[in-house]
C-alpha cells in the first residue's frame, strides 16, 4: 500500500510541476527506488525503505539538499518489483526513463543489484547500492555503480582470526550453507579461510532453499564432532538450524551463523538458544563513528531512528540511510546535479560517516568499511571486533 | 546406530507431514477441491497460537484446540459463502478461487502481522528424549502424537457419526446421497470447515517447532500436495502414510546424498510414483 501511494503520490506530484513551471520541475532531487515490497524478499525490502524514508525525511526536514546554494527537495520513487529480478530490471529502466529520476538506488542484494547495473550504466545514472557485496557485481568495469558493503571475506577473516588465535584447542569445523548466492560464498570463504588457517573442515554441506528440516543434517554434523559450527542462511533457516541443533544435542566450542543473528527476531525466537552465537555483518547499531553527514555520529542516527520506528537499525537500514547520506555528500560536493560530475564526486570521496569511513576502491565497491564481529552475550549483541569499538572478549563454549 | 537416528528422523518429521496434509486430502478428496488456502490457514493457526501464547500464556498444545475452532468457522464461512456456488465447475475454476483467495489471506496477514519470523519459545521447553545413541527432540515428538491423536479422532468421526457417514457419502456419490437425503452443499461446509481445523490444530501444534510467518505458507502447502499424491487423496490412512513415506525420504535422501538433493529425490520419487501408482499408495481408484 505505502508503495503505491508513494508511487500515486509521485505521479501526482509529477503531473503538478510539470503544469505549473518548468523552474519549479527542478527544485526536486527524484532517487529511484527499485524494491523488493512484496514476495519472499519483502522483510528485506520493507527494511531497505525505512532506511531510505529516514534519510529523506531527515534531508528535507533540514532544508533540502543545497546544490549551488540553491536547496532541492529529496523525492525517492519506489516501485515494487515483487522479488522478481526481471521485473526489477524493468522497474529500473522505466525510473530512469519515464520517471526521470536523477539518481538510483540498487535493487536488493547482489543479483538483481548486479542485473539492475546495467541499465543504470547505460543511461549513465549514479547508482547506489545499499546491499550488495559480491565482488561479481562490481567487476563489470562499470562506472557509476557504487557499493556500501565490502567483499564478503572481510566478514570471514576477522573471525577465523579471533576463534583461531583465542582458543588453540578448535579445530575441526564443520560447515552448513544455504544454496544461495551469499550463503554459499561465505561458506566457500569460510572453507578456504579455515584451511588457511591449519583448521580440518570435517563437514561441508549445503541445504537447498525451502528446506523444512535438516535433522539428517545435523545427525551428521554430530558424527563429524565439529569445534566450530559455522551456519549460513536466512533468518528462518538459521532458527530452525539452531533449534535442531539443541535436538539433536550439538554444542561446539563456537557457533557461528550468518547473517540472522544481526536482527533482533533471531534473539526472539531461539530465546537462550541464541547465547554465545557469534556473527558478523557490515555494521552494527554499537559501532561509534563522527560522521560529516546529515545524520552526524552514530548515536545520533540510531536516536534518529528509534524515534521513528520504534527498533534499533541493522545493517542493512543503516546502509540504506547511509547511502541517502552519501549521495548527498556528492551532489552537494559537486554543486551540480550533472550525473557525470556526481558521479566522479562519488569516486573521489574519502570521509566519515555515521555508517563508518567512506571510500569507494576503483570497482565502486567500499573498501574503507571494517565490519564487526559480534555475539549474543547476555540475550544481547555485542561487539568483539573491531578493537576501536570493542564492547566484551569472545567467548568459547565448553 | 547412525542409521537409527536418520529413521528416528524421518519418522518424527513424517509424523509432521501427515499433521500438515490430512485437512488437505480430507478436502480434495471428499469435495474435489484443490483448496490452496490451505498452508495460510495453517500459518493463521500458527499465529492464533502465538499471540495466546504471548498474551495469555495459554501453552500451544491447548491453544491447538482454541485455533481449530477458529479455522473450522472461517473455513465453513468459506465453503457456503463462496466455493459452493462453484463447487459443480470444473476443478479449474475453484482452483483459481481458492488460489485468489490465498492471495488476500496471506496478504492480509503481511499487513496485520509483518513477515518478520516469530516462534513460540516455551518458558519450559520440552528437552530432547535420549534413548542411547538416538535423540528424540521432545516438543516434536509431543507435536506428533498430539496431531496423530486429533487425526484418529478425525477418522473415527468420518466412520462413526452421522455427519463422518454423510461425508463418506458425499465423497464415494454426491448426487446419490443427496437422493438420500443429505444437505450436499452443508456437509460440503462442514467438510472444508474440518479440514481447515486441522491445519489451524496443525499450525498452532507446528508453532513451537517452525519460524512463524506468512511467508511459510506456500512451504507447507508444497508438502501436503506432494504427501496427498504420494499416499492418496481422501482417506485419513492414506494421509498418514503418505506423510510418513516423505518423511522417511527425505530424512534418508539428505542422508545418503547431502541435504542439498533431499527435495530433489522427493519429487524424483513422486514423478515415479504418479507413472507407477497415480492413485498413491493407498489411493483406491473409482472415487469420483
Amino acid at each position: 500500500m505505502q508503495a503505491v501511494r508513494t508511487v500515486f503520490a509521485a505521479a501526482l506530484a509529477l503531473g503538478l510541476f510539470a503544469s505549473t513551471s518548468a523552474v519549479r520541475a527542478q527544485d526536486v532531487i527524484k532517487v529511484g527506488a527499485p524494491l523488493p515490497l512484496t514476495g519472499a524478499l519483502s522483510p528485506e525490502g520493507l527494511k531497505q525503505q525505512r532506511g531510505y524514508n529516514l534519510w529523506a525525511e531527515t534531508a528535507n526536514a533540514a532544508g533540502g539538499i543545497k546544490v549551488g546554494g540553491k536547496p532541492y527537495k529529496v523525492e525517492i520513487v519506489y516501485v515494487d518489483y515483487a522479488s522478481n529480478t526481471p521485473r526489477a530490471v524493468q522497474v529500473a529502466e522505466r525510473l530512469i526513463t519515464e520517471d526521470k529520476a536523477n539518481f538510483l538506488f540498487a535493487p536488493f542484494g547482489s543479483g538483481a543489484a548486479k542485473a539492475a547495473s546495467g541499465v543504470s550504466e547505460r543511461y549513465g545514472i549514479p547508482t547506489i547500492a545499499a546491499t550488495a557485496s559480491s565482488r561479481e557485481v562490481y567487476d563489470q568495469g562499470y562506472k557509476f555503480l557504487f557499493g556500501t558493503f565490502t567483499p564478503n571475506e572481510t566478514l570471514i577473516d576477522p573471525l577465523t582470526e579471533i576463534v583461531s588465535k583465542g582458543d588453540p584447542a578448535v579445530k575441526r569445523v564443520a560447515i552448513l550453507a544455504r544454496n544461495d548466492l551469499l550463503t554459499l560464498s561465505l561458506a566457500n570463504l569460510m572453507q578456504a579461510a579455515a584451511k588457511a588457517k591449519g583448521l580440518e573442515v570435517v563437514m561441508m554441506e549445503r541445504y537447498a532453499i525451502g528446506t523444512m528440516d535438516h535433522a539428517s543434517a545435523i545427525t551428521q554434523m554430530r558424527g563429524a564432532k565439529p569445534d566450530w559450527v559455522f551456519a549460513t542462511g536466512y533468518i528462518n533457516d538459521l532458527i530452525l538450524i539452531r533449534k535442531q541443533m539443541a535436538d539433536q544435542g550439538v554444542s561446539p566450542k563456537v557457533l557461528t551463523m550468518i547473517a540472522g543473528p544481526a536482527y533482533k527476531e533471531f534473539t526472539e525466537a531461539t530465546g537462550p538458544l541464541a547465547e554465545n552465537v557469534s556473527s558478523a555483518s557490515w555494521w552494527h547499531p554499537a559501532v561509534r563513528y563522527k560522521g560529516v553527514d546529515l545524520f552526524g555520529t552514530t548515536e545520533a542516527f540510531n536516536a534518529a531512528f528509534e524515534k521513528k520506528y520504534n527498533v534499533v537499525p541493522d545493517y542493512a537500514e543503516a546502509s540504506a540511510a547511509a547511502a541517502g547520506a552519501i549521495l548527498q555528500l556528492a551532489i552537494e560536493k559537486a554543486g551540480t546535479l550533472d550525473p557525470a560530475k556526481v558521479r566522479d564526486a562519488l569516486a573521489a570521496m574519502d570521509l566519515v560517516t555515521f555508517y563508518g569511513p567512506v571510500k569507494f576502491g576503483p570497482t565502486g565497491q567500499i573498501t574503507s568499511l571494517e565490519p564487526p564481529v559480534f555475539q549474543i552475550q547476555g540475550g544481547k549483541p555485542v561487539v568483539v571486533f573491531p578493537a576501536a569499538v570493542k564492547q566484551a572478549d569472545f567467548i568459547f563454549g565448553k | 546406530m547412525i542409521y537409527l537416528q536418520v529413521l528416528a528422523n524421518g519418522l518424527v518429521l513424517g509424523g509432521l507431514y501427515a499433521a500438515i496434509a490430512v485437512g488437505f486430502s480430507l478436502v480434495w478428496g471428499v469435495l474435489n477441491v484443490i483448496n490452496l488456502l490451505h498452508g495460510s490457514f495453517i500459518v493463521l493457526g500458527s499465529y492464533v497460537a502465538f499471540f495466546a501464547y504471548a498474551y495469555f500464556g495459554i501453552h500451544p498444545f491447548l491453544s491447538a484446540g482454541i485455533a481449530g475452532a477458529a479455522l473450522f468457522a472461517l473455513g465453513y464461512v468459506v465453503q457456503a459463502g463462496l466455493v459452493n456456488r462453484v463447487i459443480a465447475a470444473p476443478v479449474l475454476i475453484t482452483l483459481i478461487l481458492t488460489f485468489g483467495l490465498d492471495l488476500i489471506l496471506n496478504n492480509a496477514m503481511l499487513l496485520a502481522f509483518s513477515a518478520d519470523y516469530r516462534k513460540v519459545n516455551l518458558a519450559h521447553p520440552l528437552g530432547s528424549l535420549e534413548l542411547g545413541p538416538i535423540f528424540l527432540p521432545g516438543d516434536r515428538v509431543a507435536a506428533m502424537v498430539l496431531a496423530f491423536l486429533l487425526t484418529a479422532l478425525l477418522y473415527r468421526v468420518l466412520r462413526d457419526s452421522r455427519i463422518g457417514r454423510a461425508i463418506i457419502a458425499v465423497r464415494m456419490d454426491r448426487e446419490a446421497a443427496a437422493l438420500m437425503g443429505v444437505d450436499v452443499k452443508r456437509i460440503n461446509a462442514i467438510t472444508f470447515g474440518l479440514g481447515a481445523f486441522m491445519a489451524g490444530a496443525a499450525g498452532a501444534l507446528l508453532s513451537i517447532i517452525y519460524p512463524i510467518s506468512p511467508l511459510n505458507s506456500s512451504l507447507f502447502l508444497g508438502k501436503a500436495f506432494v504427501v496427498c499424491v504420494l499416499g492418496g487423496l481422501g482417506s485419513v490412512p492414506g494421509a498418514m502414510v503418505g506423510g510418513v513415506a516423505l518423511g522417511l525420504i527425505e530424512s534418508f535422501g539428505a542422508y545418503w546424498l547431502g541435504p542439498e538433493h533431499a527435495i530433489t529425490l522427493s519429487f524424483s520419487i513422486l514423478l515415479v510414483l504418479l507413472f507407477v501408482r497415480p492413485s498413491g499408495i493407498l489411493g483406491k481408484r473409482g472415487y469420483e
